[in-house]
């Protein structure tokens, strides 16, 4: 366990960290320090380099340059174990726990090398002090396969304390916990600190780091824009070291269409309450307009996931009704409803969206393959030919593997699936989740155009995303999804983002 | 390739180290397959059931779903088809033969939907209940063969013969019956339905990836009742065929592991279906042949499976290195994805 923490001494010291992914810098020049007791918050949009850093630190990188010290001595970090060795532990985004373990096996795994037999009842025991210490309280003969994510991830966090680690680092934990489960963990945490670890939380959440951290660290475009003390910052210090002197917003997009009368998309009243989800779906009622750009805000794991999933035919409907363009598509089945013009773009694009190892036009037809009556391979690869010199995919051409091209591509091949879906119904709804996470901005504009061309021809965008800055960038209203309830909408104009904030995280009454 | 030149370069050490000359026993086992009209005859009836096994296997596989059951299943055709044959016993070749090959469709489909059926409504794995369901269709078969059906003088579990009418026109003489002329445009046919065709994209689609095939409006449900049972109607011709080309009855013992053969051979050929003529040809091939080792070089019948063995472990060991490599790529592509993947996953 932790030493007690010496004035001055410094846990953690990064310097002059690079590290590049062929033409990617993804770090350049980065240095990062943390005290131990302290909670250091580490921040950044999407891909500014947070987990790549991290990555480093844990052994399971090797920066191209730089130098790492741990308490004041030099080390290599070459393989994740080393960096275990050093007491350097990472609890990431997804566990890394055997779901068929129990958690008190689990915690054993990583930690206790046992050639014949061990001495399970006195490490159970030690175990159980820890937890309790904490407030990680978890039941340790519960299989984790059987356990809610929050208490997952205490084990997760029980996992690396008992394996020795006074460095710990928290990938994004917020990410699926409820708020209660929000305010535990902090609890939890700060008295880590307390105790002389070090705690560095990734976070992209401005409020968390100002609810737990001691100092916050930003990383933009993969190098360091600054660090601050928290006690002694304003929320707009950090948001403009985020943003940066180019304050690069998502660019607010002027539509040059109306909003019409005739209904896209609509739900009333649906609930879905069937199956073994997070989120059950209630009193949804929604519609979307011709031309129009409506918005889905919240915190991710709110029902996000189950509305898209219910919009693409994947989730039955319990009661209400949905229709599509006027036609009723309540019980309708994905392919009628790709039919009936509802064009889904997943938000997982890997695992939901592509076909890894068949070819680009493959992928690209995948839905579309509904649309005509004839059914050609030919066709479908001249399709794709004209569709990749139409959006500039950067591909060897339509029979290459979909795995071989990056992801701004992959999502270009899938928007223009989706256009193509909508389209066909002349102008059908397209249903989108967190369609630009993980691009670059070149790629994320591209699909921003095309969703607001999208509303231009006639048809109408449900944006479902967790970037509060797109939806206002972007849409004609948005509506807040809080614990699968539609809790209030907001339209164009009259944005206020504490409001909505207060929306998202208010406790469902 | 490279499995197939390690493989017989293993082999040859072996067939040295067991006293006979590697050469002799190489163009012992070409020439016997292959070297006389009637080695030829045999081949082409080993072809038949393998082919039309793993073609069978290498359809299911390519939408995911793996059918271990075709051996039950061509006991399942065998039944039927006997059945069949016996109750319409006195009609013309021209309809008989027919019909028994179609009960045999029906028999294997009617066994591959139990599991089709299963996986559909309850979830339950198709590898386990096609497996179980081989021991019930062979016990059947057994029950049969030394019940009600069966032959009092043989003395073993072999059935009465079927009527003449029902017997498969001889292609070749020597015994080589018309079998072949059913499985290769089975094969062909079933390659060009997954290329070219809609269904057959869908197919593939739910193969590849099954949720982006989902949310793509692939009914995968449906699909894989369609693969399962197509899959277990052409293992149920193959039985059909063993009965009314080379056997004329029932009996146990109609496939000497034709159903496992039947997957590696469509491994082999990397799931399609075409990809399994030269395939289940040189397994052919490599059995007839071998079980002439026996009587010409004097090797023991042990050393003959040992021999095929070697084969099949050592191509499918270079198989597993591409396979790792293939998966190894498809994780680093994941690995770029940026979706955020749910924590906890999927038990």
């Amino acid at each position: 366990m932790a030493e007690p923490a010496r004035a001055g001494d410094v846990a953690v010291e990064m310097a002059g960290i690079a590290k590049s992914f062929g033409d990617v810098h993804a770090l350049d020049d980065v240095t990062f320090r943390v005290a131990p007791g302290e909670v250091h918050g580490l921040l950044g949009e999407n891909g500014a380099g947070k987990t790549t850093l991290m990555n480093v630190l844990t052994g399971l990188y090797l920066a191209d340059r730089g130098d790492v010290a741990l308490h004041g001595q030099h080390v290599d970090l070459r393989t994740p174990s080393d960096a275990v060795g050093h007491g350097v532990g990472m609890v990431h985004q997804h566990f890394e726990l055997v779901q068929a373990f129990s958690a008190l096996e689990n915690i054993l795994l990583g930690a206790v090398t046992a050639t014949w037999s061990m001495d399970t009842a006195s490490h159970r025991e030690r175990i159980a002090d820890l937890a309790d210490h904490y407030g990680f309280t978890v039941d340790l003969d519960t299989r984790v396969a059987d356990m809610e994510v929050g208490d997952q991830q205490k084990v997760e966090i029980l996992r690396i304390l008992y394996a020795g680690a006074d460095i710990l680092v928290l990938d994004e934990p917020t990410t699926h916990l409820t708020p209660a489960e929000v305010d535990h963990l902090f609890a939890s945490v700060r008295e880590l600190a307390a105790e002389g670890l070090a705690v560095v939380l990734i976070a992209h959440k401005l409020h968390e780091v100002f609810a737990v951290c001691d100092r916050v660290t930003v990383l933009r475009h993969g190098r360091l824009a600054g660090s601050l003390d928290v006690a002694a910052a304003a929320h707009a210090d950090v948001v403009a070291m985020m943003m940066g002197d180019d304050a690069t917003m998502v660019e607010a997009r002027a539509k040059t269409c109306d909003i019409g009368e005739d209904e896209v998309l609509s739900l009333r009243g649906v609930t879905a309450t069937g199956g073994a989800v997070d989120v059950h779906l209630h009193d949804l009622d929604l519609q979307v307009h011709r031309g129009e750009f409506v918005g889905i805000a919240g915190v991710a794991g709110n029902g996000q996931r189950e509305l898209m999933e219910l919009l693409a035919g994947l989730r039955p409907i319990t009661t209400g009704r949905m229709h599509a363009s006027g036609v009723d598509v309540t019980h309708a089945r994905v392919d009628e409803r790709i039919r009936a013009g509802v064009a889904v773009l997943p938000g997982d694009r890997m695992r939901e969206g592509v076909l890894p190892a068949s070819p680009l036009y493959e992928t690209y037809a995948l839905g579309r393959h509904l649309l005509h009556d004839h059914f050609s391979p030919h066709d479908l690869q001249d399709q794709a030919r004209d569709m990749i010199a139409r959006f500039d995919v950067r591909t060897s051409g339509p029979t290459a593997p979909t795995a071989s091209l990056s992801g701004g591509n992959i999502q270009k091949v899938l928007v223009a699936r989706a256009l193509d879906v909508s389209e066909h119904a002349g102008g059908g709804a397209m249903v989108v989740m967190n369609p630009t996470s993980g691009l670059d901005v070149g790629a994320a504009a591209f699909v921003h155009d095309q969703l607001v061309r999208t509303c231009e021809a006639g048809g109408g965008v449900l944006l479902i995303s967790e970037d509060l800055d797109e939806l206002l960038a972007l849409c004609d209203r948005v509506v807040v999804l809080s614990h699968g309830r539609l809790a209030g909408q907001q339209v164009a104009g009259d944005y206020d983002r504490l409001v909505l904030g207060d929306l998202m995280v208010a406790a469902h009454g | 390739m490279l499995g197939l030149v390690v493989a017989l370069v293993v082999n040859a050490l072996l067939l040295a180290a067991l006293g006979a000359n590697p050469v002799t026993a190489y163009s012992t086992i070409l020439s016997a397959a292959l070297g006389s009209v009637a080695g030829l005859a045999q081949t082409l009836n080993r072809t038949t059931p393998l082919l039309l096994g793993a073609s069978a296997v290498a359809f299911a596989m390519r939408a995911g779903y793996v059918n271990l059951g075709i051996d039950g299943q061509i006991y399942a055709g065998a039944i039927l088809a006997t059945g069949v044959a016996f109750l319409l016993d006195g009609w013309p070749a021209v309809v008989l033969l027919p019909v028994v090959l179609l009960a045999g469709l029906v028999g294997g489909g009617l066994l591959a939907s139990i599991p089709a059926w299963l996986r559909a409504t309850r979830g339950i794995n198709e590898l386990f209940v096609t497996v179980m369901l081989n021991f019930v269709a062979l016990f059947l078969a057994e029950y049969l063969a030394t019940g009600p059906w069966t032959d009092p003088v043989a003395g073993e579990a072999i059935t009465v013969p079927i009527s003449a009418a029902a017997d498969l026109p001889r292609l070749l003489p020597g015994g080589g019956h018309a079998g072949i002329l059913l499985a290769l445009p089975v094969a062909v046919g079933l390659s060009l339905w997954l290329a070219r065709t809609r269904s057959g994209f869908e197919f593939r689609a739910a193969g590849s990836n099954p949720l982006a095939a989902g949310f793509g409006g692939v009914r995968l449900v449906r699909i894989g009742v369609v693969a399962l049972v197509v899959a277990g109607a052409l293992g149920g011709l193959a039985g059909a065929i063993e009965v009314t080309g080379v056997h004329s009855r029932l009996l146990t013992g109609l496939t000497p592991n034709f159903g496992y053969m039947a997957v590696l051979i469509a491994v082999l050929a990397r799931r399609s279906p075409v990809a399994t003529i030269p395939v289940a040809f040189a397994f052919a091939v490599l059995i007839v042949g071998a079980d002439s080792l026996q009587r010409s070089v004097g090797l023991p019948p042990s050393a003959v499976l040992l021999f095929q063995a070697v084969v099949v472990v050592s191509i499918l060991a270079f198989e597993t290195a591409r396979g790792r490599r293939l998966v190894a790529r498809l994780v680093q592509a994941t690995r770029r994805s940026p979706g955020r993947r749910r924590a906890g996953g999927v038990a």
